[in-house]
């Protein structure tokens, strides 16, 4: 199993991963993110309340504080996990640093994300070349 | 397990579903990244290179998944725009999951009223109102807030004529 990295450690890893998935020009990359109830103290899953009385219990109590766990791969198969090309990165995030971690998520996925399509900027221009010829003949 | 046609939509319905199950809910972010056109593997060279400038295609695809119910929503979109809209709803669930939703949702009420008394101490014709902030400013100030709130609802009749 591989640990958790730091923020900068992760930020640096995803943008790699994004990059070589550029440079080949085809690829995935998969983000999860959920909340971090794990311990390792009770290795058995959460207990499991009735349906009625956790649904009670959520409405009822707040929710405590847990970090949230981020998850980056790049969705290799089977195969290419033996051959070493699978990608796996995790980090958690407390609930404090949330909003910062998220402000340079967003930048970082901006970045990685350039096979989506630009916005579309040609009706507009269309608008443009029509007053100008409005204008040129007034 | 439905596609949403807006986001808003696919955030509203993620928002409900954490709330409800909140231990297992994960939210799944699919960046792919493909040709826009596959050549064949014993294709000529040359049409390989003109499938080559035609350039890549990319989707992403947001996915809402609690395994314990099986619920599972899901957002499309193509547009390099909505990145980082949806990027900030990914840091508005994860807070809401982190245990935050609290204080979010006080603030957030703070600046709606805060918002809606600016809005009608500046102009008694009134920008309309959004449907969380009216009632309480009718509630502070009866007579101008009404008045308030008769005017816009008129003028923004209008406007849709």
């Amino acid at each position: 199993m591989s640990k958790h990295l730091s923020q900068e450690e992760f930020f640096t890893a995803l943008s790699s991963l994004f990059t070589t998935q550029k440079t080949t020009q085809k690829g995935t990359v998969l983000l999860t993110q959920k909340r971090f109830t794990y311990s390792p103290s009770s290795p058995s899953p959460p207990e499991p309340t009735p349906e009625s009385e956790s649904d009670l219990s959520a409405l009822t109590t707040p929710l405590p504080p847990a970090p949230i766990l981020i998850r980056a791969t790049n969705a290799k198969s089977s195969s290419g996990r033996k051959e070493g090309k699978k990608v796996k990165l995790s980090t958690l995030v407390q609930p404090d640093d949330l909003d910062a971690f998220y402000v340079r998520y967003a930048e970082v996925c901006k970045a990685g994300m350039s096979g989506l399509k630009p916005r579309d900027r040609t009706k507009r221009k269309a608008k443009e070349k029509a007053r100008k010829k409005m204008k040129a003949q007034a | 397990m439905p596609f949403y046609e807006k986001s808003e939509d696919w955030l509203h319905h993620s928002s409900l579903l954490l709330a409800a199950r909140p231990d297992t809910t994960r939210i799944t972010t699919n960046y792919h990244l493909s040709p826009a056109r596959r050549t064949p593997k014993n294709a000529a060279p040359e049409q390989a290179a003109e499938d080559a400038k035609k350039g890549t295609r990319g989707h992403l695809v947001i996915t809402t998944f609690d395994p314990k119910s099986g619920a599972s929503l899901k957002y499309r979109t193509s547009k390099a725009q909505e990145v980082g809209r949806l990027v900030q709803m990914l840091g508005n669930l994860a807070a809401k999951a982190a245990g935050r939703k609290e204080e979010d949702e006080e603030v957030k009420k703070e600046e709606d009223v805060e918002m809606g008394d600016g809005a009608a101490a500046e102009s008694g014709v009134a920008t309309p109102m959004t449907g969380g902030a009216g009632p309480a400013v009718q509630q502070q100030q009866p007579p101008q807030a009404g008045g308030g709130g008769g005017g816009g609802k008129g003028k923004k009749k209008k406007g849709k004529r």
